[in-house]
C-alpha cells in the first residue's frame, strides 16, 4: 500500500493532531501542506531506501545509545521517523518567550534558596520542599556561582494538550540529553528531503555546539587567555557516551573521564602528553553525586577527588552548577508559576500540568482515591522510571504505588492524564497518529538563547504516553517554519 | 592529546603484537612438536624453553598433560599473555578511545573478539589450530594496515606504533632466548623455528644462502638494519617515534624513555658479534629486554603518569601562593 492510501486511512481518533484538523474530511494544517504532499508522493521504495539511509547514517556516526542489561551493553540506534514535526513560527515565538520566562525564574529561584532564601520567607515555596528535596546541596548556601548563572543547559519538556496548548511536563534542570539526536535528525532529513526541506524555509539548529560553547566560556573563572573547557563525561559504559563524544567533536573540546583530572593547590589540571593543562571550564554529564569523591559520594570512581573543593574557591567552574536538582525535582515544578510571578511579577507564559503534591493531607486523599485516572511519579526520577499511568495499570500496580505513597509522600506528584497531541508517524501498519512530546534545549550564557524546535520524542507504541528511549521511544526532527 | 587516550593506543597495538607474536611461536613449535617430540616428557621438554622465554609457565602447570599447552596458551581467559586475553584488552582498549579510531580499525578488532566470545575461534580449533593461529596472524596484519593506511600519522598514530615496535623487540628478544640454553647447542631445527617465528626465513636465506649457524641467525635479528623485526630495526623506530612525539631532535634527548632508547640503540649500533657471541647470547638478550621494560616504563611515566610534572608544578602553585600572601600583608 503506497503512502497515499494510507492516508486516506488516517484517523484522528479524537486527539489534537498535529498535522491534521478533522472538520468533515481530513485536513492538513496549512504549515504542514507541502509535508502533506510530499507524502501523497512518497512510494514505499523511497520510504524504505530513506530510511535505510537514516539508520546507517546513525550507525556510521555512532549515534548510539547503550541498553543496559545485555552482555557488556549493546549499541541501538535510537529510533528515527521520517515524518517531521513542524511549528509555526508564530507558535514558537510563544513558546520561545515562556519558555525562557521560565529559566530567569528557575535561575532566580536557585540562586535564592542557596542565598537568603527570600522566597520561603515570604511564604510562597515552604522550606520544608526546598531542604527535603533529594538533590538540595547545603554545601551551595553562601556560594556565588560564576554569571550567577545555575542553570546553563535546561531541557524542558513539553507536551500539548487535547486542544493543543503547550504545557510544561518537567524540567530537566541536571544532566538534560537529546541534543545530539536534535543535531543529526535535522542533518538526516536535509539528505532524505532536500526539496521539501528547502521549500519550506526551516530554521536552522547548527548553531547549538557554538551557543554552548559560548555559554561555558562566558563561566571561565581566569579571563587572560582562550578558556580551557572540557566535557566531563562518565566513560564508555554510560548510556549517553556517544552524546558526549559527539557534542566534544562539534565544539572542539577534550572529552574527559574524572582520571583524565587532577586536583592541585584547588585547581583542576588534565593529564596530557603535553603536560598538565589548568582547565576553566568543565560541562560535566555527570550527576553531583559523582563529581567529587571526597565530598559526595565515597565510593564512586568517576569523579575528581577535590572538585569541589576548586569550584567552591571559584578556580573551575561547572555546567551545570552543583544543586540544580532542587529545581528538577517534582515537588519543586508545582511551584514554578508561582516563582515566576514572584520573581518577575508577570504570569507564566507556559503552564504546568496540574500537580497533587502527595505531602498535602488534602492532595493525598484525593489522589489515593483517584489513582485509576492519574498519572503518579516519583519526585525525583528521570528517563520515565518510577512512573504509574492509572489508566494502563493493573490493581497490583496501583495497591503498591499506594504503599509507596504512605510511606513517602514527599517523593510522589500525581498529575490528571493529559491525552498528548498525536502526530502521523510511520509504523508496521501504515501511517498512524502516536503520541509525541517536545523538549527544547535552553540555554543561557551571557543571553539565554534556544535552538529554534527541540527534539521531538514519540511513542511508537501504540496508545502509550511514555516517550523515553528507554521505554520504547522514537525521535522525529521538528522544523520551525519562517513564513507562518 | 589526553593521556589516557595515547595510554590506551600504545597498549591496544601492543597486545595486537602480541597475540600475533604469540601465534607465530605456537604455529612454529607445534610443528616441530610433531617431528621430535612423541612422548609425553619429551613433550613437556620440548615446550620448556619456550614457556620460559614467553613468561607463560602457567600454561603448562603440574599435573596437566602437556598436550594442553596450545589451547592453553590460546584460550586462557584468566592468564594476561594468552591469544584471547591479548585480543580482549586491546579491543577494550580500543573501546576506551573508539571516536579517535576508524571505524573499520574499531569493526576489525571487534570481529575479531567477538569470534573468540562466540566459540566459533574454538570450533576451528577442533579442526586444526593451524588455521586458527593463521587468522589471528592475518587480523594483525589487516590491524597494521589499516592503522597505518586509515588513520592520520599525528600522535595518536605515533603512540600505537611505539607499542608496536618496543613489543615487537621484545618479541624478538623472546624468540632468540629459545636459542640460549645452558646445556645444550642449538640444533638445526632450533634455528628454523627461531626464523620462522620471527617470519625471517626468506629473508635469512636471501641473505646468507642457506647457511644455517646460531651466529648468523642471532647476528640477523639483533643487527639487521633493514629487516621490520630485528631489535635494532624496532628500536630505531621506536626512536624516532618518540622523537616526532616531543619534537626534540634525533641525537638529543628530553626523557628518560629517549635517552634509553638512544643509548640501547647506539648499543646495538656499535657492537661486534663475535664480542656478544663470547660472553653468551643471553647477557645481551638480559641486557636488552630489562632496556626495553624501562623504556615502556619510562613511556608510561613521561606521557601519562607525569611525576615530575606534578612534583614542579605543586611547587609552583605554592610559591605563587606564598608571594600572594606576602603581598596580602
Amino acid at each position: 500500500m503506497n503512502t497515499s492510501a494510507q492516508l486516506l486511512e488516517y484517523a484522528v481518533e479524537g486527539f489534537f493532531d498535529e498535522m491534521f484538523v478533522e472538520d468533515g474530511g481530513l485536513r492538513a494544517r496549512p504549515h504542514y501542506q507541502m509535508i502533506h504532499d510530499r507524502l501523497n508522493r512518497l512510494t514505499q521504495e523511497e520510504i524504505m531506501e530513506r530510511r535505510q539511509q537514516a539508520d546507517s547514517s546513525f550507525l556510521e556516526r555512532g549515534i548510539t545509545f547503550t541498553v543496559y542489561g545485555e552482555e557488556g551493553g549493546t549499541e541501538r540506534i535510537f529510533p528515527f521517523d521520517l515524518i517531521p514535526r513542524v511549528i509555526p513560527e508564530s507558535e514558537w515565538r510563544v513558546v520561545e518567550s515562556g519558555l525562557k520566562q521560565r529559566i530567569i525564574a528557575l535561575n532566580l529561584f536557585l540562586n535564592d534558596v542557596y542565598h537568603e532564601g527570600k522566597i520561603i520567607k515570604d511564604g510562597v515555596v515552604p522550606e520544608e520542599v526546598v531542604r527535603s528535596s533529594r538533590h538540595f546541596r547545603p554545601d551551595m548556601s553562601g556560594f556565588s556561582v560564576p554569571r550567577e548563572v545555575y542553570l546553563h543547559v535546561c531541557g524542558t519538556d513539553l507536551i500539548r494538550d487535547d486542544q493543543g496548548n503547550y504545557l510544561v511536563l518537567e524540567d530537566n534542570a541536571r544532566c538534560p540529553s537529546g541534543a545530539s539526536y536534535l543535531l543529526e535528525n535535522r542533518e538526516i532529513m536535509k539528505r532524505a528531503f532536500p526539496q521539501t526541506f528547502g521549500g519550506m524555509s526551516v530554521r536552522p539548529v547548527e548553531a547549538y555546539p557554538d551557543l554552548l560553547l559560548r555559554a561555558l566560556e562566558y563561566l571561565a573563572p581566569r579571563d587572560s587567555q582562550k578558556p580551557v573547557c572540557v566535557l566531563l563525561s562518565p566513560g564508555v559504559y554510560n548510556s549517553a557516551y556517544f552524546e558526549h563524544t559527539f557534542l566534544a567533536r562539534q565544539m572542539g573540546i577534550e572529552i574527559v573521564e574524572g582520571k583524565d583530572l587532577i586536583c592541585l593547590d584547588s585547581r583542576i589540571f588534565m593529564r596530557t602528553t603535553r603536560g598538565l593543562v589548568q582547565v576553566d571550564v568543565i560541562y560535566r554529564r555527570l550527576d553531583d553525586d559523582f563529581l567529587d569523591p571526597s565530598f559526595f559520594r565515597k565510593d564512586s570512581l568517576l569523579g575528581v577527588p577535590g572538585l569541589m573543593n576548586a569550584y567552591l574557591s571559584g578556580n573551575v567552574s561547572l555546567a551545570n552548577a552543583v544543586g540544580t536538582g532542587v529545581a528538577d525535582d517534582k515537588v519543586t515544578y508545582a511551584y514554578v508559576p508561582d516563582m515566576i510571578r514572584y520573581y518577575l511579577n508577570e504570569d507564566a507564559i507556559l503552564q504546568n500540568v496540574p500537580t497533587y503534591l502527595c505531602w498535602r493531607d488534602a492532595d493525598r486523599s484525593h489522589v489515593l482515591e483517584n489513582l485509576e485516572k492519574l498519572v503518579v511519579k516519583a519526585a525525583n526520577e528521570s528517563g520515565g522510571y518510577g512512573m504509574l499511568i492509572g489508566s494502563d495499570s493493573t490493581s497490583e500496580q496501583r495497591e503498591n504505588f499506594a504503599r509507596l505513597i504512605r510511606a513517602n509522600p514527599r517523593e510522589y506528584v500525581a498529575q490528571p492524564i493529559v491525552s498528548l497531541s498525536r502526530h502521523p508517524t510511520f509504523c508496521q501498519e501504515g501511517i498512524c497518529g502516536r503520541h509525541v512530546d517536545l523538549r527544547p534545549f535552553v540555554l543561557y550564557g551571557e543571553d539565554v538563547e534556544i535552538v529554534p524546535g527541540g527534539l521531538t520524542r514519540v511513542a511508537l507504541r501504540q496508545g502509550s504516553l511514555v516517550v523515553n528511549s528507554s521505554q520504547g521511544g522514537g525521535s522525529k526532527d521538528t522544523w520551525v517554519l519562517k513564513d507562518f | 592529546m589526553l593521556s589516557r587516550v595515547a595510554d590506551n593506543l600504545y597498549w591496544m597495538a601492543r597486545h595486537i603484537e602480541r597475540a600475533e607474536g604469540m601465534s607465530r611461536m605456537i604455529q612454529v613449535r607445534q610443528g616441530l612438536a610433531l617431528e621430535y617430540a612423541h612422548n609425553e616428557e619429551q613433550l613437556e621438554l620440548f615446550w620448556e624453553p619456550l614457556l620460559k622465554a614467553l613468561c607463560a609457565e602457567w600454561a603448562c602447570e603440574s599435573g596437566e598433560p602437556a598436550g594442553r599447552v596450545v589451547r592453553n596458551l590460546i584460550f586462557s581467559e584468566a592468564a594476561s599473555g594468552s591469544i584471547f586475553s591479548s585480543i580482549s584488552l586491546a579491543r577494550e582498549n580500543a573501546r576506551m578511545v573508539r571516536d579517535q579510531l576508524s571505524e573499520e580499525l574499531w569493526v576489525e578488532l571487534n570481529n575479531a573478539y567477538l569470534f573468540f566470545r562466540s566459540g566459533e575461534a574454538e570450533d576451528l580449533y577442533r579442526q586444526g589450530s593451524h588455521q586458527l593461529l593463521e587468522k589471528v596472524i592475518r587480523f594483525s596484519l589487516v590491524f597494521q594496515g589499516l592503522s597505518d593506511a586509515a588513520i592520520p600519522h599525528t600522535e595518536g598514530w605515533r603512540f600505537l606504533s611505539l607499542g608496536k615496535y618496543l613489543e615487537r623487540a621484545d618479541l624478538t628478544c623472546r624468540m632468540l632466548n629459545t636459542l640460549n640454553l645452558p646445556a645444550k647447542r642449538p640444533t638445526r631445527a632450533d634455528l628454523m623455528s627461531v626464523l620462522r617465528g620471527c617470519v625471517a626465513l626468506s629473508a635469512y636465506r636471501e641473505k646468507f644462502h642457506g647457511n644455517l649457524s646460531l651466529r648468523n641467525v642471532a647476528g640477523f635479528l639483533l643487527f639487521s638494519k633493514s629487516f621490520p623485526r630485528s631489535v635494532r630495526f624496532c628500536l630505531e623506530h621506536t626512536d624516532r617515534n618518540l622523537h616526532a612525539i616531543s619534537e626534540v631532535p634525533a641525537g638529543n634527548f628530553s626523557n628518560e624513555a629517549e635517552r634509553l632508547t638512544g643509548a640501547a640503540l647506539a648499543r646495538v649500533n656499535f657492537t661486534d658479534l663475535d664480542n656478544v657471541l663470547e660472553k653468551g647470547l643471553g647477557e645481551i638478550l638480559l641486557e636488552l629486554q630489562s632496556t626495553l621494560t624501562k623504556i615502556g616504563q619510562e613511556v608510561f611515566e613521561t606521557y601519562v603518569l607525569l611525576p615530575s610534572e606534578i612534583k614542579s608544578l605543586e611547587k609552583r602553585l605554592l610559591v605563587e601562593r606564598q608571594e600572594q600572601a606576602s603581598q596580602q600583608q
